[in-house]
């Protein structure tokens, strides 16, 4: 198991760098920590806030001497910023039960980085036709930028944009299974 | 256009990492969530965590763009 929480004294002095390399590590699984209501909640917007927060509380953490305690801060974070969201829209009670009776894993592991993973996606990358490969390094280089703008740069109809991700995604995914990586195995 | 057609281009829209901006309510849902149903909501999530993974490996310091979405905040703030 990787402890992120070797990253935790840099982050809490005010190190971004510090926190990126704590959140290449913790980010999927907070996401993951929320599949169980993602037909009831915005997962994106709430890893996002979630990760957020984690910034701003993390001077102030005390390490409780188990491994990981920043990420399984976070995962709380996470579940209340979803229990919350769902009690304001009067989402079905059964939902925000489901997700508050959830128990939280104390072993929480981080994934590491797999090169051969990226060596294959890059190949099929390099691979991708024309257009799909150009909208989706528009998505890829442009985060924070709202599709509309994004298609709107490369002369598109925002339909035509989503159209070219997801056949780049398609693609992507076609020519990873031929090499033997199945992306939902992975994740399972 | 289909109705599927019509899902696969909300699902996308979610898929992105673009959140509008939320104020004082922090990050907020994206509109093309809320015009899914409760299947399509539960696809664009499954979709995301596949794009992130990809997007975790192709970047050198393993950042996906919910990554970098938010570091860009942190250091702008």
């Amino acid at each position: 198991m990787t402890d992120l929480d070797t990253h935790l004294p840099n982050i809490a002095a005010g190190d971004p760098d510090a926190f990126a390399r704590w959140v290449a590590g913790a980010e999927s699984r907070v996401r993951a920590s929320l599949t169980s209501v993602a037909g009831a909640v915005d997962v994106e917007a709430v890893v996002q806030e979630t990760l957020l927060r984690i910034w701003q509380v993390a001077p102030r953490v005390e390490p409780d001497g188990k491994p990981n305690c920043l990420l399984r801060l976070a995962v709380r974070i996470g579940r209340n910023l979803a229990v919350s969201d769902l009690r304001r829209r009067r989402v079905r009670p059964d939902v925000v039960a489901r997700l508050e009776s959830r128990a939280l894993s104390d072993q929480v592991d981080a994934a590491p980085p797999d090169p051969m993973l990226r060596r294959a996606i890059e190949a099929c990358r390099e691979k991708l036709p024309g257009k799909p490969a150009s909208a989706l390094d528009a998505r890829l280089s442009g985060p924070g930028t709202p599709d509309v703008t994004l298609a709107t740069r490369m002369n598109m109809k925002l339909n035509t944009f989503l159209q070219n991700v997801t056949r780049a995604r398609s693609l992507l995914a076609q020519c990873l299974k031929k090499r033997g990586i199945d992306l939902d195995a992975e994740l399972a | 256009m289909t109705p599927q057609a019509e899902r696969e281009l909300l699902i996308e829209q979610v898929v992105a990492a673009w959140r509008p901006e939320g104020g004082e309510d922090g990050v907020r849902s994206h509109p093309a969530w809320h015009d899914l149903d409760e299947a399509g909501r539960m696809e664009a999530a499954e979709r995301t965590m596949r794009a992130r993974r990809i997007e975790a490996a192709l970047h050198p310091q393993g950042l996906t763009t919910t990554a970098r979405l938010v570091l860009a905040k942190i250091r702008g703030s």
